[in-house]
């Protein structure tokens, strides 16, 4: 209808602790990977334009602590998110078990109005140390089972697919951010052949 | 004005209290024309964070609607009035999440390109420059998701940071034990935040307001949002959409939020919750008035006025309803953002968020005069009356041009205002007087030596002070006097007014007390041509 403003979408990144959440972050959006072990106290985030079908986009990335489960932040802040990142670590198949819990606390406490449609995408990382996840093939499946998942395995160490994973994560967000039915929004009063008005205040 | 507020005061003690004789209501009124006396004294400032007048929407226009049908509508509900207010668009479904097939992610994924480097730096030039830091007052408007809606200074764009980080400050002190956060002072900044589901709202305030006042203006803020969506089709989007972004219907509205800024810097009636009124003759006045009632009667039609300069020449009314200072001030926004009203008789929906939150009056528009300074409003519940307003409006222009009503308008508004010599009172520079029952305000020309911006900041800087003392204090206060470097200042309040008055430094307590006496016997005679004194109704 009118020139559209750049979107602006929000991401949540969830996770066991130390599976690389912050390293992912970091290497997306900064190009940089530290070997450092930093528990992330309470909550990052950083930004990050992109662009999705030749519209570009600002991402806004939230890094958690994963220890502390979702007390960290409250719970109102994760409302309004447009897409959720779910990281497990593929050298420690039992951060891959969290995902089912991580999935659920997150649908429970941003509450978005269709559990079923709201999308995520789960990363397997640190490929680098172990090419192949062994829970790959239950991931996959776990994925599918879930309606709106998809899957990516990366390092955020040395970079490989963390671009296509994030990529991904844009794409749901912004088909999140889509319009509004018409009834949301009065329509402008329709006078008759009459070219002497204007229709100051209204959107349309 | 910070010298002002370190300055000597001067308590005020019993006897010199006795030299402060109230006079008898010193505005006569019959009947309040804006509000009723008992339903609104002034603006109370532990009610603008509580929800209560727009959680409830009064449902008024529905029951105008309705009226005449034998049941009265007492507890009308959002639904009900949406279905009333838009019946076109009933089809149009209300959920279009559609649900996604996950396809093989290693096909889904489009080849990404290799971004630009400095895509990936923190585009946010914009609040690095001094010019955006140093900005006097900032107001952020943001969903409670954290998406930015609005900023008066910089882009929304490059404020991203910003906001996310205010949200998790407004969400993690909700969190901590339902707590609600509500002020931050940092060095000379003060935070002030108005949390208005699904809307937060920051204010963020380098100059003397107080935590009150930058809440009073969120709140107005707050109001301007809903008078171009409604209080209903707000929730109901963010109910609909949790990540909506708000930007969208608001793109275009963005002036008016910046012009209310604006004028809430530079006009007294917002901290006064007042308006000023033309000075006019009472007879010119009523000539006027009748001018309306009787050629605009028209079913439907609600409030009825004219406005010349910001300023209020007359206000009709359908007997029962009133129009809140607040209302008041979103229609004078309104027309004094809009340039686009001088070039046609436009046909507008505003919401008036305290008359009814929940809907649309559909308001006509039109300037009488070739100079467009005098500008006529007819606001209805019906939507289909353009063509019955607009012959409402020929023939009230009409009349007024027979009877000179245009002219004494154009007249007054060249006379500006009033001297503060016309009031022959020495050693008084400047004065606020408020009307409390008729929530209308009165005040001469700003002269020497308040002619420069900077001077008049100063002195606006000065009643902010003043009013935040009086008022908003733990312990709100009657007198107050006050005695600065470069003036001593006065404030008093009474049952019937608020009285704020600027001495030069050297006026001596008696003599200041002496010189509003004699002022208020001045405003007393001029009372009928400063103020509207009766309400007229349809
Ligand atoms: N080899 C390797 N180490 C990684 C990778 N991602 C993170 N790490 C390391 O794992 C540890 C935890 O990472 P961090 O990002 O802080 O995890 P978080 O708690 O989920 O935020 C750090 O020592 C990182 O250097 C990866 O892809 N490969
Ligand atoms: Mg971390």
């Amino acid at each position: 209808m009118e020139t559209r403003k750049r979107a602006f979408l929000k991401v949540i990144i969830l996770g066991d602790s130390g599976v690389g959440k912050t390293s992912l972050m970091n290497q997306y959006v900064n190009r940089r990977f530290s070997n450092e072990y930093k528990a992330t106290i309470g909550a990052d985030f950083l930004t990050r334009d992109v662009t999705v079908d030749n519209k570009l986009v600002t991402l806004q990335i939230w890094d958690t602590a994963g220890q502390e489960r979702f007390a960290s932040l409250g719970v109102a802040f994760y409302r309004g998110a447009d897409c959720c990142v779910l990281v497990y670590d593929v050298t420690a198949p039992n951060t891959m078990d969290s995902l089912d819990a991580w999935r659920n606390e997150f649908l429970e406490q941003a509450d978005p109005l269709h559990h079923d449609e709201f999308p995520f995408v789960v990363i397997g990382n640190k490929t680098d140390i172990q090419a192949k996840s062994e829970k790959n093939s239950v991931t996959q499946s776990w994925c599918s089972g879930k309606g709106n998942v998809s899957y990516f395995e990366t390092s955020a160490k040395n970079g490989s697919r963390v671009e296509e994973a994030f990529q991904t994560v844009a794409q749901k967000a912004l088909e999140q951010d889509t319009e509004l039915t018409k009834e949301a929004y009065p329509s402008p009063i329709q006078l008759p052949q009459d070219n002497n008005k204007s229709h100051e205040g209204c959107s349309c | 004005m910070a010298e002002g507020k370190e300055a000597e005061q001067v308590s005020t003690s019993d006897s010199d209290q006795a030299d402060f004789i109230e006079p008898e209501t010193p505005v006569e009124i019959k009947n309040s024309m804006l509000v009723t006396t008992d339903s609104y004294e002034h603006i109370d400032y532990q009610d603008l964070e509580s929800p209560v007048y727009d959680s409830h929407p009064s449902g008024i226009i529905h029951a105008i609607v309705r009226s005449g049908s034998v049941e009265e509508s007492t507890d009308t509900n959002d639904e009900e009035l949406h279905t009333q207010c838009e019946e076109s668009n009933e089809d149009a479904s209300s959920n279009e999440l559609s649900s996604k097939e996950i396809s093989d992610v290693t096909e889904e994924v489009s080849k990404p390109e290799v971004p630009e480097l400095n895509s990936a730096e923190f585009d946010e030039d914009d609040v690095q420059t001094p010019e955006w830091r140093n900005q006097k007052k900032h107001v952020f408007i943001l969903s409670e998701a954290g998406k930015p809606v609005y900023s008066r200074h910089g882009t929304e764009d490059k404020l991203v940071t910003i906001m996310g980080v205010m949200q998790a400050l407004v969400s993690f002190v909700h969190d901590n034990g339902k707590d609600a956060l509500r002020c931050i002072i940092a060095g000379e900044h003060r935070f002030v935040f108005l949390v208005k589901d699904p809307l937060i709202l920051v204010g963020v305030s380098r100059g003397q307001d107080s935590t009150q006042q930058v809440l009073l203006q969120l709140s107005y803020v707050y109001n301007q949002v809903l008078s171009v969506l409604t209080y209903s089709t707000l929730h109901r989007i963010f109910k609909q959409r949790r990540n909506y972004d708000l930007r969208r219907l608001l793109s275009g509205a963005e002036k008016f939020l910046d012009n209310l800024l604006n004028m809430f810097d530079s006009e007294p009636s917002f901290l006064l919750g007042a308006v000023e009124c033309l000075p006019l003759d009472s007879v010119i006045r009523d000539m006027i008035a009748q001018s309306i009632v009787q050629h605009a009667k028209v079913k439907d039609l609600v409030f009825a006025l004219i406005l010349a300069n910001n300023k209020l020449v007359t206000l009709v009314r359908m007997k029962k309803y009133y129009l809140h200072p607040m209302d008041l001030h979103l229609i004078i926004n309104l027309v004094n953002a809009s340039e686009s009203f001088k070039a046609a008789e436009s046909w507008t929906p505003i919401c008036l968020p305290k008359f009814d939150s929940s809907g649309f009056l559909q308001a006509h528009i039109s300037y009488l005069d070739e100079s467009c300074q005098t500008c006529l409003l007819l606001l209805s519940v019906d939507r289909e009356s353009f063509f019955t307003l607009s012959d409402c409006k020929n023939r009230i222009k009409d009349r007024l041009l027979k009877y000179n009503g245009l002219k004494a308008i154009s007249d007054s508004l060249t006379r500006t205002s009033y001297s503060i010599q016309q009031c022959g009172i020495s050693d008084l520079r400047h004065f606020l007087y408020k009307s409390r029952s008729t929530a209308q305000y009165t005040s001469p020309e700003l002269e020497a030596p308040y002619l420069s911006q900077e001077e008049q900041e100063r002195l606006f800087g000065l009643y902010h002070y003043l009013h935040h003392r009086i008022h908003t204090t733990a312990r709100p206060l009657k007198i107050l006097y006050s005695v600065g470097p470069h003036e001593t200042l006065l404030g008093w309040i009474t049952q019937g007014f608020e009285l704020y008055a600027v001495f030069g430094p050297l006026v001596t307590k008696p003599a200041a007390i002496h010189a509003i006496n004699r002022l208020l016997r001045w405003i007393k005679k001029e009372e009928d041509r400063l103020f509207i004194l009766n309400s007229v109704t349809f």
